[in-house]
């Protein structure tokens, strides 16, 4: 019995991480088409930041966040603005650009991060780093209930902006329906930059988050990026809803397939999924509900 | 005419290379430039002519390395054996994987292929009473020369090219391309999409199959991060195939030779070159620079793609013509 | 046309210049295959650095008669295609005469393959995977312990003091973890140990929460951990979270010993033993000076991948001066003969059991005590004393 509790609550609590990641992906497939395969990579990015910040200045984590965020949204619209915006008028045979783009700037981002802070692995221990409690012989780590908390927050956040402010329902517009929404005057370059910018804020977050209780080097983005895009499809396309289940699924389901099949398979249990998904549920939740 | 008068100059030197050239270094990578020739033309066929993004290439090369290898280790046959059988069992494994994902479109596509070779090679680092995990397999090779190896692959190059342009040419290749530009207007003509889509991706496999066996006759060893590898061999694969340019029949060959060259050239340094200007000029800091330079070639293939994709869409030979006049204009202006 | 008139007087001058350097003392040419770049960098950079202190030592020491050697050391890339690019260089282009180097099992597999069908001795300095000297390839030698014998120390001391009675093996997907699980997994079984779970985990896990939890219920003696440093980091961390209390943790050398684990793990690394194959207070000549004068010259301390490198140099000095003719197979010749000591240890080649010209040498078991690595078994070789039974983590 305490294996199965303490299996559900990892795999809740790495979810809540994991739903943080994929809002970033769905905003940005959702109202520009693109899976941007650099996801994971401007997570590093981040958690870079959020290195630099405490090995240097001593800044927790906690706080570091009112850095990364803003910078990494400040990367994501440099990206959005000067390399993914220009695509659109290029005149090319495969319409897939977009997508080869972002892996291209992922591998930048990558090696350039590996330039300044070579491969070594860093890693940041705060005070809290490896405590965690004890209730009924399950352990909650500190620091992994504190980034679900966050994650909500930024969550009820997320949704607020979309739903209550002008920009967030814009973007809503945009996603449902580009065109219609340039014909009613919004400016869908302008927009789509914002939400790069945004995506690259949630992703963000959530590695400035993971920080304390993991570690970080240049090559860490690629399987973040993966599990964003199986979350994403979980969830279904532009779905924020949907990737909050997406990640809580992806948590639940590689936690438990790492207790009762083997962690060895764990990362091919997420691949499993995604293409099942793929190919019975291709609306992802979305489709079965109606959000 | 004047097209044949070029390709059978660039036949000959090509085939004239071993003697031309007769460093086994430089030999070693021009094969390797023609085992990317192999399996970017094998892209090009169902991603840049059929439209259909492939992200999983190192599936069907991985396919074929292992069946070779799997040859020679466990029934004791002589791996170029692997060379026909691989080429068709990753002809064949096109059929269930296609089943599975083409029902997606554009990006899903994509996804699904990475998905799958993802998948593959968790399966070859699992499966150890088949494939041994991650001890790999150790293939001793035919000939210590690598000439013989040189003309294998030359003549596997050479017949993929072949065969895409063939292809292109004909009917067949017409319904392709009529697939990449709207699949849905195809499929309102009665061109049965999902069989030339699986036409196409078959013959595709084929090619990437055949070079993987290449792969392990040349090399002698492969484990599941090798021959399964994302980012060495399907992205590398797209790499070629976009820099070279997507949907043409050279482009593959000019991607090959740039990819390889670009990175041997990082690696060691411009070929030993920084290292030798370090030594006779006894500057210091030239050993730092040659680190730097070493560790850089991913992120000048990071750049290469970046630059290509704003610039030069359709690649060096799509886009040969932007390319012309980027180039002279510049020299213009200096002179 | 004047800038090219310059050119070729540079070029000219040049060439002059290095063909001059050239006749001088006509160096020896060995070469050296390391991950210097990509995820083993840190790994590389240390035997990089450990083989130039030697030889420099060397060189300056008077060579092999009046000879310098020079090392061509290429980089790998952590990549078994990328190794055998590099050693087809050194090979065919700077046509050395032997060929040193190799840290991770699976890149020098596939090296030593190609060393051995080119005929050019191959003296292996840290790649782990027992059946690198399994093969009968004549022209292999290796100076390190394969890690089938890494826990050697361990089982002496598991055998005396702990006599546990069941165990748990968790271990890293890789060549190094798979060999290594299944090799311990025979030793326990010959010491009549149970071992009731036994899992393969993919490197940079996040969470190893649910397969420690399982390991807690099984209730096992010992757990043992083939790890990289941050999954060892990680492994730890957690597992004083789960508040998981065997008699003992021990970690199968390489992530648990190096500075990066404590400074990861902090309190969780306290009272955690491992296997490891060298420490600076062995009393092998040269090995303390070695130690002290690695940390003054780079800062940072050196660790057994470092002796092994350090060590190997000295092997392939004292070989080259010993060789009647410099050629691969006058070299080999020498190596087979070779009775040396060094800094790593004592090195001969022998064959025993399936293995073919491999250096037999004891290992170690050390012990994190305080933040700092103590040596605790066997008994002549002792920093501080063990300590055992190791309190639980709510001490």
């Amino acid at each position: 019995m305490e294996v199965f509790l303490q299996t559900l609550v990892a795999g809740i609590l790495k979810g809540g991480l994991y739903a943080l990641i994929g809002m970033g992906m769905t905003l940005i497939m959702g109202v520009m088409g693109i899976i941007n395969l650099a996801h994971g990579q401007m997570m590093m990015v981040a958690m870079y930041v959020t290195y630099v910040l405490f090995h240097y200045m001593g800044i927790d984590p906690y706080y570091a966040l009112v850095v990364s965020v803003p910078s990494l949204f400040l990367l994501g619209i440099v990206i959005q603005k000067y390399l993914l915006n220009p695509l659109m008028k290029v005149e090319s045979i495969l319409p897939e650009n977009q997508v080869l783009m972002t892996v291209g700037i992922g591998m930048v981002l990558t090696e350039i991060m590996r330039f300044i802070f070579t491969s070594n692995y860093v890693s940041v221990r705060t005070s809290y780093s490896s405590s965690a409690w004890l209730a009924g012989g399950i352990s909650f780590s500190v620091a992994l209930c504190i980034a679900f908390v966050i994650a909500v927050a930024l969550t009820i956040g997320l949704f607020w902006f979309l739903i209550k402010t002008d920009l967030g329902r814009s973007i809503r517009a945009v996603a449902q329906d580009g065109e219609a929404a340039q014909l009613m005057g919004i400016n869908a370059g302008k927009i789509k930059v914002i939400t790069m910018g945004l995506g690259a804020g949630l992703v963000a977050a959530a590695g400035t988050l993971l920080l304390p209780i993991y570690y970080l080097f240049p090559d860490i983005g690629g399987p973040f990026t993966r599990r964003a895009f199986v979350i994403t499809i979980l969830g279904g396309l532009g779905s924020t809803v949907g990737a909050i289940f997406g990640g809580l699924t992806l948590g639940l389901a590689e936690a438990f397939g790492a207790t009762y099949i083997g962690m060895e398979y764990e990362d091919m249990i997420g691949l499993i999924i995604f293409m099942l998904v793929l190919l019975f549920l291709p609306a992802g939740f979305k489709g079965l509900t109606k959000v | 005419m004047s097209q044949y008068y070029g390709r059978l100059l660039l036949l000959a030197i090509m085939v004239a290379f071993p003697w031309l050239v007769p460093h086994p270094y430089y030999q070693h990578l021009m094969i390797l430039v023609l085992m990317w020739v192999a399996i970017g033309s094998g892209w090009n066929l169902i991603s840049g002519y059929t439209g259909q993004v492939l992200f999983g290439a190192a599936a069907f090369f991985g396919l074929g390395a292992y069946t070779a290898a799997l040859l020679a280790e466990k029934l004791e046959i002589s791996a170029w054996w692997g060379l026909p059988l691989g080429g068709i069992l990753a002809a064949l494994f096109a059929f269930p994987f296609g089943w599975i994902c083409f029902r997606l479109r554009g990006p899903y596509f994509a996804l699904a292929t990475l998905a799958l070779n993802e998948i593959m090679r968790y399966i070859a680092t699992s499966w150890e009473s088949l494939t041994d995990g991650m001890v790999g397999i150790l293939v001793m090779q035919t000939f210590i020369s690598k000439i013989p190896y040189y003309y294998i692959a030359l003549a596997i190059a050479a017949g993929s090219i072949l065969a895409v342009e063939l292809l292109v040419r004909s009917r067949l290749g017409y319904y392709f391309v009529s697939i990449r530009e709207d699949q849905d207007a195809a499929e309102s003509m009665g061109i049965n999409t999902l069989y030339y889509k699986m036409v196409s991706l078959t013959i595709s496999a084929a090619m990437m199959g055949l070079a993987g066996a290449l792969y392990t006759n040349y090399m002698g060893f492969v484990d599941p991060n090798v021959v399964f590898a994302l980012h060495d061999i399907s992205i590398m694969a797209i790499l070629v195939g976009i820099v070279g340019g997507v949907a043409t029949v050279y482009g593959p060959a000019v991607g090959g030779f740039i990819m390889v060259a670009l990175s041997e050239l990082f690696r060691s340094g411009f070929f030993g070159g920084l290292a030798g200007l370090g030594k006779a000029t006894g500057w210091p800091f030239m050993a730092t620079v040659t680190k730097y330079v070493s560790q850089a070639h991913v992120l000048s293939f990071g750049i290469l793609v970046i630059l290509v994709i704003l610039y030069l869409p359709n690649g060096i030979v799509g886009d040969w013509d932007v390319l012309k006049r980027a180039l002279l204009f510049r020299k213009r202006q200096a002179s | 046309m004047k800038k090219t008139a310059n050119w070729l007087a540079i070029i000219v001058a040049s060439t002059l210049i290095c063909g001059g350097l050239a006749f001088a003392a006509e160096p020896i040419k060995v070469g050296v295959v390391l991950p210097l770049t990509g995820a083993q960098a840190k790994f590389g950079e240390i035997e990089k650095n450990s083989f130039l202190m030697a030889l420099e030592a060397f060189n300056k020491a008077g060579g092999v008669n009046g000879r310098p050697i020079e090392l061509l050391i290429e980089d790998d890339t952590g990549k078994p295609d990328v190794g055998r690019s590099a050693v087809e260089k050194l090979i065919s282009q700077d046509k050395v005469i032997f060929l040193t180097g190799g840290y991770s099992s699976e890149v020098t597999y596939a090296i030593c393959q190609m060393a051995q069908q080119r005929k050019i001795p191959f003296l292996v300095t840290t790649g782990s995977a027992d059946n690198i000297t399994e093969k009968g390839w004549d022209y292999v030698f290796r100076i390190s312990p394969p890690v089938s014998e890494y826990p050697k120390a361990l089982l002496s001391f598991l055998k005396e003091v702990v006599q546990p009675k069941t165990v748990a093996i968790l271990y890293e997907n890789s060549l190094f973890g798979q060999s290594g699980s299944k090799t311990f997994t025979k030793d326990c079984e010959s010491a009549g140990y149970k071992i009731l779970v036994k899992e393969g985990y993919e490197h940079g896990a996040v969470d190893f929460k649910p397969i420690l939890v399982k390991v807690k219920a099984a209730k096992p003696d010992l757990i043992y951990m083939i790890s990289y440093v941050m999954d060892a980091g990680l492994l730890m961390r957690q597992s004083k979270e789960l508040d998981l209390n065997p008699k003992l943790f021990v970690g199968g050398a390489a992530g648990f010993t190096l500075p990066e684990f404590v400074q990861n793990a902090g309190e969780a690394a306290e009272n955690v033993f491992s296997a490891t194959l060298w420490v600076p207070n062995l009393p092998y000549p040269g090995a303390k000076e070695y130690f002290d004068n690695y940390k003054a010259k780079f800062k940072i301390p050196t660790e057994y991948h470092g002796a092994e490198a350090y060590a190997s140099m000295q092997v392939v000095a004292d070989v080259l001066k010993r060789a009647k003719e410099l050629t691969p197979a006058g070299v080999r010749e020498a190596l087979v003969a070779t009775d040396t000591k060094t800094v790593f240890g004592p090195v001969k080649f022998i064959s025993y059991g399936k293995k073919k010209q491999q250096n037999e040498l004891p290992t170690y078991l050390v012990q994190w005590q305080k933040g700092a690595l103590e040596t605790v078994w066997p008994k002549n070789v002792t920093t501080k004393p063990y300590v055992y039974p190791v309190p639980p983590w709510k001490k």
